[in-house]
This record gives structure tokens, C-alpha cells and sequence, in this order.
């Protein structure tokens, strides 16, 4: 499904990939970790297009498509999710308008009629509420004063919504305490199956407990290290990272 | 490049070849005025920012052609479209011509004409004396009792093979105690340029509120002046919103008299700006007594080359305290090539006052942009929400309700053009 063939990129000045290379195939879900400033957002928001990052090699390609030849948009409409580290407050646009402004950018790409509003509201409340969020969320500003934690759900809301085929999430666990964390997990879970692939990008093992990745890699200065089985990410835990970059350059 | 200056001798055949009436000596008063200052130009200050040559050049080539008024028979279908698309009681003045024929007598409703009875008028501004020089007639309107319909006037007009000029005054008095709906609406079509001048005075008496709205739609490139002079009496209370989304030089002036204690004064604008439009705002609040508090924010959206003004100007004057103003201009400019220029002018003689300002002046944020191009929104899309969200506080501000949807609308007509013309 995705296929990232020695990819470097830079940010103003700062090379931050320094040829990575990954693949993942549809129905896994595959845990990226790494110490700070290893790469992990920077990855996560090149596959989704963010104009900042330029991209100085390597190759993407998604479902046989060059995905850096398409606007971020695109990439959205055909497939790519990015569950935002810090979500983007926008006042004055409420949650509903955005959900239903998105759902049906997708379904104009795929040649289908606008969401009927009825069932767009019947199904925004399911999810809703398999997220425990009030359905009031709906009619608030965009992620307008939620708590982090709120604004993480309902970046899994949109998801659930939008049903990617491929889903990254940035940092998706922290700031949740372990109840929070343990519905955000459902909400992923919720949405595994053979054709989507998830790819969790996290600092801190304790998602992994309640999403079982199929394969862990371990970022560090632009390049992934090492990949393994869940694991890794065990042992990640218990020795740290140093003990990664010691085998790296070992 | 000289700035054309109006044409005094074209003026005076303008006037004198209108039917002598019971205006004629008002009409002469002021071409006398006019003749003795001329208009402003930018050497003045409150008109630094906005030329008003284009105006001048309309009405030289009006009065060449004979100043002649056009026919309104090709307006109906306008008029029609424009009074259904808002529930209200609707007066029309079309091509400068009072029309009361869509409107249905109401009680507690007053309507006349200036003609009725000729009260010379006070002409104290230029523009105010070159409306009164050409004015058929003005419209007068007394409500002393609540109407189950806002009051709407509608303001429409026409051009064909020639520039033409047209004159609108009205004066709008709410007895005491009485909760008032009006509705100013202003609109053009044709081809040919036009310049439009307008004066409304709106006396709001003790205890009396005025809900009031105004919207501006002309054709892009047509020029409106405006003025609306407003005294306020004891008690008494003003809610208004205005919306300029069309035209291309715009001059609003904002004029507010708060000489009695107890009034209270909120009002609201936006102002949509495109390739070649100028819109100006200028307003002036006179706290002459306390307490007694104003309150404004406008807000701007400027894409290609346009250029706004807001200037608000307060005066706290010596013993009036226990006034409080408030001031806010916010803008959002999408192009590099927009221009706003803002400008808030406290003064302040009393002592015990509650002042605030404030201007902000920004772009739209690029994260949120790019969180909701994530989403699989294009850029135009995105935009169009950004600045929707931007424009609907203000939209929410319409103090009519029968108002509101036809406003968001247009709000949202309008933006969506002003950002294609951005992308293309």
C-alpha cells in the first residue's frame, strides 16, 4: 500500500530524513518510535503533504501512485488519514460543518452524491458515543477550548468518519490519561481490517499495550534503525533508546 | 495625473433644470453652499485615504449629457427579486425616485416627503449639499409604534448608454418608547458608471431602540457616498449592523450625537473587498454626556488589489463622564496587494471615562489551512471556511432576524467570488 524508498527531506536548513525507507501493506499496523527530533512528525507529515518539508529524495508511492506529486488534499481523498499531535483550534467553523464538508470531499472524489444529512448525523452520533463524547462536540468550533484529550478523540472521530485506508497517528496517546487512552485505543482498533493499514507514530510504549502493532521500527536521526515484532518495543522500555543508537552505529 | 474638480456650471444648469417646486429654494441654498466650499479632496483629513475623483468625473460627464434621470420601467424585475428576498415593508427609491407602491400603509407608521413640507434642512457638508443641490425629493418616515415587518428601504439603480448620478435622502424619526425595524438596502445594475450620494438622519427619541441594518450590494465599480447622521436622546438604544460587499469606491461615514444621558450605541460592519474596490468606513461617536457607552467592531476581508479604511473616531468631550467606548477593527488581507488602512482616534476631555481600542491585521493561519486540506478540503474550500468563520460573528450580529439568512447568504455569494478571483 505505502512504499517509502530512501526518502530525505529538510526543513528550511535542517535535513531531518536522511534516507528512510518503509513498507506497509494493507491490514497491518505498524508502530514508528523514536527519541525526540528523530524524525517521527516530520515523516508522518510528509506522507500527508505539509508544504514546509522538502523533499531533496527518494521516492512515495501509495496504491501505485507517486504521493509526492499530489496536493495534500488528494492524498486525503484518496485514503490518507494524519490524526494531527497538536490539533488545530478553528473558531467559528463548527466540528459538524467540517466533518460533513470532508466526508463529502470524499465521496465527490469517488464519484458519489453528497452525505444525506440525516445519516450523516445518525452515524457522527455512533461514533460519538463509542468514543464517549457528548454529542454537543458536534456543534462547538473545531477543536475550540477542548482539553487535550478531547482534542485527540476527536481526531479519532474524524477518522472513524472518514474510514482511510491508511491512518497515521501522530503522537495520538500523549496527554491522555489511561481511560482516555484506553477509548482512543478502541476507537483505532475499531477500524483494523484486512484493507487498511494503521501506522502508529508514538515516544512511550503504553499505546502498544492496547493497539498490538505487527512491527516496530525505531527512528533515529532520520533513518530507521531497527524493526522488529512488539517486542522491540518491550525491549525499547526496558534498555532506552541510547541502546538502539549504540547498536546503530555499533 | 490632475484631479478633475466638479463642474460648478454643469451643476447649476443640473439644478436649475429640475421642475421649480417647493425645493427649489433648498436646492439653490445649496448649490450656493456648494459653490462657496466645493467638495473635500484629500488635502482634508477625514479624506486623506479616499479620493472622491471618480465621483466628480461621473457627475461632470452627467451634467454634459444633460443630467438627465433614467427611466425605472427596466428596474421591476429587480425591485421585485430584491424586496422578496427579505420580509419586510419595502419602500423603494429607484433611479432617485421615491416609489411607495410596494409598500403597505402600516399603523403606527408615518410616510412623507420632503415636499410636504420644506423645512430647509441642515446643510452643514458638502456632500450633504450637492444631495440636497439634485434632490427630487426625500423620504420621511415616523414610526411611533412597533410594526410586525421591519421597515426596508431599498435603494436601486440603473445605468444604460451614460454615467448617471442619483441623489437619496431620508430622514428617519422613532417616537419615545417605540422598538423600531429598518432596513437600508442599497443595490445597482448596468453597464455604464454611477455614483450615488446619500444622507439619512435617524433621530432615535427618549427610551426609543433602533434595530437597523444596511447593505450595500452595489455592481463592482459603482460609487457610493453615504452618511448617516444619528442622534440618540435619553435612554435610548441602537443596534446596527452594515454590510459592504460590493461597488467599487465606497465612503461610509458613521455619524453618532450621544448628548443624553443613558444611550447606548453598538454598532457593527463588514466590508468585503475585491480587485478594484475601495471601501472606506469612517465613523465619529460625540459622547457629549455621561453615562452613556458606544460600542464598534468592524471587520474586513481584502483579496487582490483593493483597498480599505477604517477610521473610528471618539470623542469624550469635557464633562461628559462616565462614557465608555469601545473600539475594534479587525482585517484579514488574502493577497499581498491589499491594502487597509486603520485607524482609531481616541479623545478624550473628561475624567471618569472607559476607553478601548483595538486593530488587528493578519493573514489566514497556515495550520489551519493545511489541517483542513488534510481533510481532503481543496485550498478554495478551505478558504472559503476560514474567512466564512472569520465574517459570521459579525452575520450574527444582525440585529433583524428576518434579515439574517438573506445576509449570510450574500456574505457567502460574495466570498466565494472574492476568493475565485484570488485562485485564478
Amino acid at each position: 500500500m505505502l512504499e517509502i524508498n530512501n526518502l530525505k527531506c529538510r526543513i528550511g536548513d535542517t535535513e531531518i530524513l536522511r534516507g528512510l525507507s518503509l513498507t506497509v501493506n494493507a491490514g497491518e499496523v505498524h508502530a514508528i518510535m523514536g527519541p525526540n527530533g528523530s524524525g517521527k512528525s516530520t515523516l508522518a507529515l510528509v506522507i500527508a503533504g505539509h508544504e514546509d518539508y522538502v523533499v531533496t529524495g527518494g521516492d512515495v508511492t501509495y496504491n501505485g501512485k507517486n504521493l509526492l506529486d499530489l496536493d495534500p488534499e488528494e492524498r486525503a481523498r484518496e485514503g490518507i488519514f494524519l490524526g494531527f499531535q497538536y490539533p488545530v483550534e478553528i473558531p467559528g467553523v463548527s466540528n459538524a460543518s467540517l466533518l460533513k464538508a470532508a466526508v463529502n470531499a470524499k465521496r465527490k472524489h469517488q464519484g458519489l452524491g453528497e452525505v444525506d444529512a440525516f445519516e450523516f448525523l445518525k452515524l457522527a452520533r455512533e461514533k460519538m458515543a463509542a468514543l464517549n463524547m457528548d454529542p454537543k462536540f458536534l456543534n462547538r468550533g473545531v477543536n475550540e477550548g477542548f482539553s487535550g484529550g478531547e482534542k485527540k478523540r476527536n481526531e479519532i472521530l474524524q477518522m472513524a468518519m472518514l474510514e482511510p485506508s491508511l491512518a497515521i497517528l501522530d503522537e495520538t496517546d500523549s496527554g491522555l490519561d489511561i481511560d482516555a487512552l484506553k477509548v482512543v485505543a478502541k476507537g483505532i482498533n475499531a477500524l483494523r481490517a484486512p484493507d487498511r493499514a494503521i501506522v502508529l507514530v508514538t515516544h512511550y510504549q503504553r499505546l502498544l499495550d492496547y493497539v498490538e502493532p505487527d512491527f516496530v521500527h525505531v527512528l533515529s536521526e532520520g533513518r530507521i534503525v531497527r524493526s522488529g515484532d512488539k517486542t522491540l518495543a518491550l525491549e525499547l522500555e526496558d534498555k532506552g533508546y541510547d541502546w538502539v543508537r549504540e547498536a546503530a552505529s555499533a | 495625473m490632475k484631479r478633475p474638480s466638479l463642474s460648478m456650471a454643469g451643476l447649476r444648469d443640473a439644478v436649475r433644470s429640475m421642475p421649480d417646486d417647493s425645493l427649489t429654494a433648498i436646492r439653490e441654498a445649496a448649490l450656493a453652499n456648494l459653490d462657496e466650499h466645493g467638495l473635500p479632496t484629500v488635502r482634508d483629513e477625514d479624506w486623506k485615504y479616499t479620493d472622491l475623483s471618480p465621483a466628480i468625473d461621473i457627475s461632470n460627464r452627467w451634467f454634459a449629457a444633460g443630467a438627465t434621470s433614467t427611466s425605472t420601467d427596466s428596474l421591476a424585475a429587480s425591485i421585485e427579486a430584491l424586496t422578496s428576498s427579505i420580509d419586510a415593508n419595502w419602500l423603494v427609491i429607484a433611479n432617485g425616485i421615491i416609489d411607495t407602491s410596494h409598500y403597505e400603509e402600516t399603523a403606527g407608521v408615518d410616510i412623507g416627503r420632503f415636499s410636504d413640507n420644506a423645512a430647509p434642512f441642515v446643510l452643514d457638508r458638502p456632500l450633504a449639499d450637492l444631495n440636497a443641490a439634485l434632490l427630487h425629493d426625500g423620504l420621511r418616515i415616523r414610526i411611533h409604534a412597533a410594526t410586525d415587518k421591519p421597515i426596508g428601504i431599498l435603494v436601486v439603480d440603473e445605468t444604460c448608454e451614460a454615467a448617471v448620478v442619483t441623489q437619496v435622502s431620508i430622514e428617519i424619526e422613532i417616537a419615545p418608547g417605540c422598538d423600531a425595524q429598518i432596513i437600508e438596502y442599497h443595490s445597482s445594475t448596468g453597464n455604464n458608471d454611477h455614483y450615488s450620494n446619500s444622507v439619512v438622519a435617524l433621530q432615535i427619541s427618549k427610551a426609543a431602540t433602533a434595530n437597523y441594518v444596511r447593505i450595500q450590494n452595489r455592481r463592482i465599480g459603482h460609487v457610493q457616498t453615504g452618511r448617516i447622521s444619528i442622534t440618540m436622546d435619553t435612554d435610548s438604544k441602537l443596534a446596527m449592523a452594515s454590510f459592504d460587499l460590493g461597488g467599487g469606491l465606497i465612503r461610509n461615514d458613521v455619524d453618532i450625537d450621544l448628548s443624553h444621558p443613558g444611550a447606548d450605541a453598538n454598532f457593527n460592519g463588514l466590508y468585503l473587498a475585491g480587485d478594484g474596490q475601495h471601501i472606506d468606513n469612517h465613523t465619529r461617536v460625540d459622547h457629549r454626556v455621561g453615562p452613556a457607552t458606544s460600542s464598534q467592531e468592524y471587520r474586513g476581508i481584502l483579496n487582490g488589489r483593493s483597498r480599505c479604511v477604517w477610521n473610528g473616531k471618539a470623542i469624550v468631550h469635557a464633562g461628559a463622564d462616565g462614557s465608555d467606548a469601545k473600539q475594534a477593527n479587525h482585517n484579514l488581507l488574502l493577497s499581498d496587494k491589499a491594502e487597509i488602512d486603520a485607524k482609531p482616534e481616541l479623545e478624550i476631555y473628561a475624567d471618569e471615562v472607559k476607553c478601548s481600542h483595538g486593530t488587528t491585521i493578519g493573514q489566514l493561519d497556515d495550520a489551519a489551512l493545511f489541517y483542513l486540506r488534510s481533510r481532503g478540503l481543496d485550498r478554495q474550500q478551505a478558504t472559503h471556511i476560514l474567512t466564512r468563520a472569520f465574517a459570521a460573528d459579525l452575520v450574527s450580529r444582525t440585529p433583524i432576524p428576518q434579515a439574517l439568512e438573506t445576509i449570510t447568504a450574500l456574505v457567502d455569494a460574495r466570498l466565494a467570488e472574492l476568493i475565485q478571483d484570488g485562485m485564478s
